[in-house]
């Protein structure tokens, strides 16, 4: 098992940098569903009020 | 997104994951630790797939610009921003993952070497050309460069593939006209990585492009509130 801990950072580096991309790019995606709700919402309201 | 386009995105998330299990299987249980490099030569299996998704991420991006240029439909910038912004994240993988197999092989973490110069100055072209299109503020104006900065860093990636045949280098040659020069076992491994990682990149892509509608949705609907704020 010579040189497993090379092998252990590799394989850790890999799939962190991949989840990490995941889990930011899923938080934007998130964030901007909520945004354009929340605008939609405020348009819909100005138009009921007749603004 | 229609519900047609979210079971295609789902199906193919599923693919994906049904083929990293078994790629994982195959690097880790399946193939036969190398005689000379032992089992560090395993990175190998996920180092390779990395740098091909660089490769194609880029390609893709190059196409894209191109269509840009000549269609001027933004959907076509989405998918070359979306597209560099992958080969990136995997360029990254590739260059440190080689780094990290290099350091018990080579004795060294780094080398200037033809192979691993040219692969950093296309990462740092690539990660450059992302900074510089946040930049310029008007959105045509941001595509048409992005685009043009697509087309002109793709002139780097053949040089990086062909660098090992180029010039003397110690980075090893995995195929050459005679075919690929490793066993069968190794190779069916190798191949099931490279469709792993194929499908990994287009997952990430569709999600990717999929931020950059959303986006520019909302772009569009700030601008359509502003008169009803007025």
């Amino acid at each position: 098992m010579k040189n497993f801990w090379y092998l252990f950072a590799a394989y850790t580096f890999i799939w962190t940098a991949v989840f990490a991309y995941i889990y930011t790019i899923a938080q934007r995606q998130q964030t901007l569903e909520q945004d354009i709700k929340a605008l939609q919402q405020a348009m819909e309201r100005r138009i009921g009020k007749g603004d | 997104m229609n519900k047609l386009g979210d079971s295609w995105l789902l199906s193919l998330i599923g693919l994906t994951g049904l083929a990293v299990i078994v790629s994982l299987y195959l690097v880790f249980v399946y193939v036969p630790t190398e005689l000379i490099m032992g089992i560090v030569q395993r990175i190998f299996y996920f180092h390779v797939p990395s740098a091909w998704v660089g490769f194609l991420a880029f390609l893709v991006a190059f196409v894209a610009g191109i269509a840009y240029l000549m269609r001027r439909e933004p959907r076509w910038d989405m998918v070359e921003v979306s597209s560099i912004e992958i080969g990136v994240l995997f360029s990254t993988i590739a260059l440190v993952t080689g780094s990290i197999w290099a350091r018990p092989i080579w004795n060294t973490w780094w080398t200037w070497d033809p192979r691993l110069t040219t692969t950093l100055v296309m990462w740092l072209y690539y990660v450059a050309s992302l900074m510089l299109r946040r930049v310029v503020d008007s959105e045509d104006r941001r595509a048409r460069f992005g685009a043009i900065l697509s087309i002109v860093g793709f002139v780097n990636v053949p040089v990086v593939f062909l660098a090992i045949r180029l010039w003397r280098t110690i980075h090893p040659v995995m195929f050459s006209s005679e075919g690929f020069e490793m066993a069968p076992g190794m190779l069916l491994t190798l191949g099931s990585s490279l469709v792993t990682f194929t499908l990994l990149y287009l997952c990430l892509l569709v999600i990717r492009v999929r931020i950059e509608y959303l986006s520019s949705e909302l772009s569009r609907l700030r601008q359509l509130s502003i008169p009803a704020r007025s």
